[in-house]
């Protein structure tokens, strides 16, 4: 696994598209929301702003990178390559996920950092944590699943555009305008009650009680998006 | 007691849709042969190595490799070494990186610079998959199936692309991984290269396995042929011939005997007998008699 993520790792930096797609671009959208903050603030809150930059970077670095990386794989046979060894299935797809998981995460958590040193520190850590983590992890499961629809990388460029503006566009609906209307659509869609923790734990004053119940349509979208890559993955190109 | 078999393919059958590519195929690939399993396209062949490979599941049938199923990769490969038909290696990673990514995954110990060496990518170490020509991937891919000196080597068209010179170096190291005690898996389109290397070959046509056994005993299943042409108002041999476009045809399965007796005629009867040939049935018209059914 490990010696897969490292070969991975040197790829990432050797293939400027990725570079720019999964490094550049998120950071520089969220340099531009966290400079903005107080325009964006004023419209919502400093968590709406927080969550739409977790989403911003789990969309384009891991979610559009993920799927951009694996169609390439299968593209070139690499997966095959790689399934011809003793390596196990798991352990390929996490060789090849974990550098870009992790860069998103590093970036995700370095951003918010600056964040929270340019305006307040959020009040529930922990649970911004979680919120996070189930966000990656609905994003990895999304990406596994997206990529078996996915012919190439070029083609990945169309394929990953609907779960990417989808899941920035309900962060930014939920984090501006709120839960009191539609709440349970809002919440029932993909990131919906995501957003609503990590808004929750940056802005604080709402209780852990009333934060918690958020976590089951957070955490059942986690376990959609991984049953979806369980049906869609493929290992090789359709013939 | 006799080695169990390496591989054991028992009534495999591989199917897509309503296409059968692979019907009731049953052989055994004992340990430390070269056995070559030969077709035309769409024979069988890559359906058959897949799902020994462990890479396809079986419709219906049985495949063991070592007394194992294929697809238990922790069991198999780390005594297995696969050379793909098709090269599927990263192209920003360099021959070095990728053979020691290959390498490392196999399960089993060796030194990147001895395979490099092995395969002649030794000045290429440094150079990304990318920037090689065809020939330099096949011998990319034959580094990754030898690392660690594998057990099993399974062979897919290992030549195709390769130049005279890199394919006497891959024959020079795949003698080696004889001598030390390999089993090979051979699928070629060049039929010189089965018949001069493997103890045995399996030869199928649309699925099936048509006929199996060494050079041997397949060549002798079709008659040898001796042609020739005569000179004109020259008078016919006393043997059973055939004439087409002037040159004429001996189907013998008693080569010898029957040159001697047209060489004594020609000799007896002062005729020059043009353009003489006689040669033993080779492999190529034994797959050609089975590709005409």
């Amino acid at each position: 696994m490990f010696a897969i993520a490292r070969s991975e790792l040197i790829q990432i930096f050797r293939n400027r598209l990725v570079l720019v797609t999964g490094l550049i671009i998120p950071v520089a959208i969220s340099a531009y929301f966290v400079y903005q903050h107080e325009l964006f603030a004023d419209q919502a809150s400093l968590g709406y702003i927080a969550a739409v930059v977790v989403f911003t970077v789990m969309a384009f670095g891991l979610y559009a990178t993920s799927v951009t990386t694996l169609a390439s794989r299968r593209q070139n046979l690499f997966l095959k390559r790689l399934r011809s060894t003793a390596a196990g299935d798991a352990d390929i797809l996490t060789g090849l996920i974990l550098p870009v998981t992790v860069i998103a995460l590093v970036q995700v958590v370095a951003i918010l950092a600056v964040f929270g040193l340019v305006t307040t520190a959020p009040a529930e850590v922990l649970l911004l944590a979680v919120a996070i983590l189930a966000t990656l992890a609905m994003m990895v499961g999304l990406a596994l699943a997206t990529a078996g629809l996915t012919n190439s990388p070029e083609h990945a460029q169309v394929t990953t555009l609907p779960i990417s503006l989808l899941v920035i566009a309900v962060a930014s609906w939920v984090g501006i305008a709120g839960t009191e209307d539609l709440t349970v659509l809002k919440r029932a869609l993909p990131g919906g009650s995501a957003t609503e923790l990590m808004v929750d734990a940056w802005n604080g004053g709402v209780p852990l009680a009333d934060s918690l119940p958020l976590l089951a349509p957070t955490l059942a979208w986690v376990v959609v998006a991984i049953s979806l890559a369980s049906r869609m993955f493929r290992w090789e190109p359709r013939r | 007691m006799p080695a169990s078999p390496v591989i054991e393919v028992e009534r495999l059958n591989v199917t897509y849709g309503d296409f059968a590519a692979v019907r009731d195929l049953s052989f055994q690939v004992e340990r430390g042969e070269l056995y070559a399993l030969l077709g035309t396209n769409g024979a069988g062949k890559t359906s058959t190595l897949e799902v020994v490979e462990g890479h396809r599941s079986a419709t219906s049938g049985t495949v063991r490799v070592f007394g194992e199923s294929p697809q238990d990769r922790r069991a198999v490969r780390p005594r297995t070494g696969i050379m793909l038909q098709e090269s599927g290696f990263s192209p920003d990673l360099t021959v070095r990186e990728s053979v020691g990514l290959i390498g490392a995954l196999s399960g089993r110990q060796d030194d990147v610079d001895r395979v490099l060496g092995v395969a002649g990518l030794t000045h290429k170490a440094g150079t990304r998959v990318a920037q090689l020509s065809g020939g330099e991937k096949r011998r990319l891919d034959f580094a990754t199936a030898v690392y660690g000196g594998p057990e099993l080597v399974i062979l897919d068209e290992p030549t195709t692309g390769l130049d005279i010179q890199s394919r006497d170096a891959l024959w020079a190291a795949v003698d080696r991984l004889r001598d030390e005690g390999s089993t090979i898996v051979l699928t070629t389109h060049y039929l010189e290269e089965a018949q001069q290397r493997a103890d045995r070959i399996g030869l199928m046509h649309q699925g099936t396995l048509r006929q199996e056994g060494t050079v041997v005993e397949l060549t002798r299943t079709l008659p040898s042929v001796i042609s020739f042409g005569l000179p004109a108002g020259a008078p016919e041999p006393p043997i059973d011939i055939s004439r087409a476009n002037g040159v004429f045809h001996v189907e013998t399965f008693g080569l010898q005997e029957d040159l001697y007796r047209l060489l004594g005629w020609a000799h007896d009867n002062g005729v020059a007998l043009q353009e003489l040939q006689a040669g033993p049935t080779r492999l190529d018209d034994v797959f050609r008699a089975i590709n005409r059914d």
